[in-house]
């Protein structure tokens, strides 16, 4: 604090004079970036010469030993690094800038009657290190930040440049093109391709000629570019894993407009935004979720009248939430509305001719219908909602990213929509399968088990069986069947799918273990086989078809008698 | 420790007053002090005063900075017998090393008090050409 005896006390209204515009300037400027931010500019421009006057009022009133002021302006200054720095800390960070900002000005303007009083910005200094230390917390999660922790290093950021330098003046980041890791990621999944048919050539070459010393040494060479491979797979996918807060960034606002031009009050609630997936599925999940969220408010959420009448707050809270279990990630969204009416999906659904097969089907099994095309049960067509986004497309992008999507809901309490994601989009671990001599890759995520089928356990009703898996009665389908062949009673293995509602089963011919797939694309000009996803290519040069687990699960509404043994 | 002339360049009124106050209070009373807010206009005083004792400049101002200043001397070879300090808020080794090589001849790490101050005219005007720990 600048007593008296402080050499420079006698210029305190100097220091005013000149650090009290430069402080409204401040004000204004981080004004304007919450605004250009709220209307989705990036607002760059603008970033500059805030930073700068932060750094001069800094250094006045680190000369003049005001302290607090000297503290409070560089504190944010490192709110202004994570701002410009990670766009998804924005929704937070930026209203707490502002907030800050005026509170430089007001102190700035105190000490033309003398020195701000100890502590007078130590709640929001509190508030602002709680904030940079989740930030902190996410980047580390995240491992975006490879550089050191060290903040003068974040001083010396260029976000202009493409590059940031580390402690040892090295380049310890680049920005890259993402088309260029696309290609890649493309490069890489040939490689694999060639290492699998490399893999069935030798082992071909084991069969017919037994082990030979050269044999031995292309196989230990094999050894070595197979764990090459796997960790240029893992280092690949690193590169392209984004933090799930980029698409969470932007529902705020999204929930804002829908509720106000709806007149509902909703607030929105984040969890896990440090979450990483793929580039990809990130890019291809923010259609799903501004439905999803859309349909919460304008369907699922009442209006708060109605709220109030049945004793729940007026302000209804969606839950966006994100978390990782092993190789997949698992995304909620959660209302606490009215939930879903299970009467009236029954009655559309048998309206369509889509009557479950049960006679008394679970909640569970009539929730998975409200995925299928055409079963919108909302009464009325509202401008955000509008009549083309049924839950089915929903469904449906969320199964071309291999992930699958189902529903739980509690009448008068609320919905809940969970999306299993995989991490990674080109490889694909799955389960290799035969029918009919035909090799068939089946996404693991969608495995719950492999069983053996005794012929005795399995009960035919009309072509399709039924068998009892882990005490629960399952429905079982010819894999034949299913994939256009024939049926055969010869099948032995069952691959049981999960499945939103109930667990199904395939019979196949033979398992073939668990293998890394490439995922290709299928011409777009073949159409789309109902049972299939994709395709991969086998170590033998065989192209496979991966089947669309999620698909197959839900076209399953085929009568099939109550299960009786 | 005898009173000289000094150029202050800084894009701060009130740095100009502190330089001001910190001179008048000191053994250096009556020095003359010249004054430029922004790098290209200390260039053309520095150009103009080749008498300069020391020279203490900014790092952070519009129009040119500190180290364009620094470069530009260089360059044109000007006056290389004045020190200059280079006054910085915060500073990392790597930008120090950079204004050293750039030809400053000493670093002033702000907040600094007026002893710092006066301790590094000393040392400029003992002419001890050597690099000044940061103080």
């Amino acid at each position: 604090m600048t007593g008296p005896e402080h050499p420079f006390a006698a210029l305190l209204a100097e220091y005013v004079a000149e650090c009290l515009p430069l402080a409204e300037e401040v004000v204004e400027g981080a004004l304007a970036l919450e605004r250009a931010w709220q209307e989705g500019q990036s607002a760059d421009e603008l970033f500059g010469p805030l930073k700068g006057t932060l750094h001069t009022i800094k250094g006045n009133s680190a000369m003049m030993g005001l302290a607090g002021l000297q503290n409070l302006a560089h504190r944010l200054e490192d709110l202004w690094g994570v701002l410009a720095a990670d766009p998804a800390s924005r929704d937070a960070g930026a209203p707490l800038f502002v907030r800050g900002t005026g509170l430089l000005a007001d102190l700035v303007r105190g000490t033309a009657s003398g020195p701000p009083p100890e502590g007078a910005a130590a709640d929001y200094l509190e508030e602002v290190e709680a904030f940079l230390a989740s930030e902190r917390g996410a980047r580390e999660a995240a491992r975006e930040e490879r550089r050191s922790p060290d903040r003068r290093t974040s001083d010396r950021r260029n976000p202009k440049a493409g590059g940031e330098v580390g402690a040892d003046g090295a380049v310890a980041t680049i920005r890259v093109d993402s088309r260029r890791l696309d290609a890649l990621l493309e490069s890489f999944g040939e490689a694999m391709i060639a290492h699998a048919g490399l893999g069935e050539a030798m082992r071909q070459l084991n069969r017919r000629r037994g082990t030979t010393g050269e044999l031995t040494q292309l196989e230990r060479a094999m050894l070595g570019l197979d764990r090459t491979l796997k960790r240029l797979e893992s280092a690949l996918m690193e590169t392209r894993l984004l933090p799930i807060s980029t698409v969470f960034s932007r529902f705020t606002r999204l929930v804002r407009d829908v509720a106000h031009s709806e007149g509902k009050r909703v607030r929105l609630e984040v969890a896990g935004g440090e979450t990483r997936l793929d580039k990809t599925v990130i890019d291809r999940l923010g259609e799903p979720l501004v439905h999803l969220i859309t349909n919460a408010v304008t369907h699922g959420i009442e209006p708060p009248e109605e709220r109030e009448s049945r004793g729940k707050p007026a302000e209804a809270v969606i839950t966006l939430r994100a978390v990782q279990r092993s190789d997949r990630v698992i995304l909620t969204v959660t209302d606490d509305g009215r939930g879903l009416d299970p009467e009236a999906i029954l009655r559309k659904a048998r309206a369509l001719g889509q009557a479950p097969a049960v006679e008394a089907p679970s909640l569970a099994e009539i929730f998975a219908l409200a995925f299928l095309p055409g079963l919108s049960t909302a009464q009325r067509v509202s401008q955000h909602s509008g009549r083309g986004v049924g839950l089915d497309v929903v469904a449906s992008s969320i199964r071309a990213l291999s992930g699958n999507v189902s529903v739980g809901s509690e009448p008068g309490r609320g919905t809940t929509f969970l999306l299993r994601l995989p991490l990674t989009v080109a490889v694909l671990r799955s389960l290799l399968v035969e029918v009919d001599t035909e090799r068939y890759a089946l996404p693991l995520v969608d495995v719950a088990e492999t069983v053996r089928v005794l012929p005795e356990t399995l009960y035919q009703v009309a072509r399709q069986g039924m068998m009892t898996w882990r005490g629960e009665v399952i429905p079982v389908m010819d894999g034949g069947l299913l994939l256009g062949g024939g049926a055969a009673e010869s099948r032995r293995y069952c691959v049981v799918l999960r499945s939103a509602a109930r667990h199904r089963g395939v019979m196949v011919d033979s398992l073939l273990g668990h293998h890394e797939v490439v995922v290709k694309a299928l011409d777009p000009s073949l159409g789309r086989p109902p049972a299939v996803a994709a395709a991969t290519i086998l170590g033998d040069g065989r192209v496979a078809c991966i089947l669309d687990t999620g698909r197959l699960a839900d076209g399953w509404v085929e009568p099939v008698a109550a299960a009786a043994p | 420790m005898n009173p000289g002339t000094f150029l202050v360049i800084d894009d701060s009124k009130l740095h100009h007053q502190m330089y001001h106050l910190i001179f008048s209070r000191s053994e250096l009373t009556g020095s003359r002090l010249l004054h430029a807010y922004d790098g290209r206009e200390g260039y053309e005083l520095f150009m103009a005063h080749p008498e300069l004792t020391l020279v203490f400049l900014d790092l952070n101002m519009p129009v040119m900075n500190g180290l364009e200043f620094l470069h530009r001397r260089q360059a044109e070879g000007m006056h290389p017998q004045v020190p200059v300090v280079l006054v910085t808020t915060e500073s990392t080794a790597e930008d120090e090393a950079r204004g050293l090589e750039a030809g400053a001849w000493g670093y002033l790490c702000k907040p600094f008090a007026p002893e710092q101050l006066l301790a590094l005219v000393g040392r400029a005007s003992s002419r001890l050409s050597q690099r000044i720990a940061h103080p």
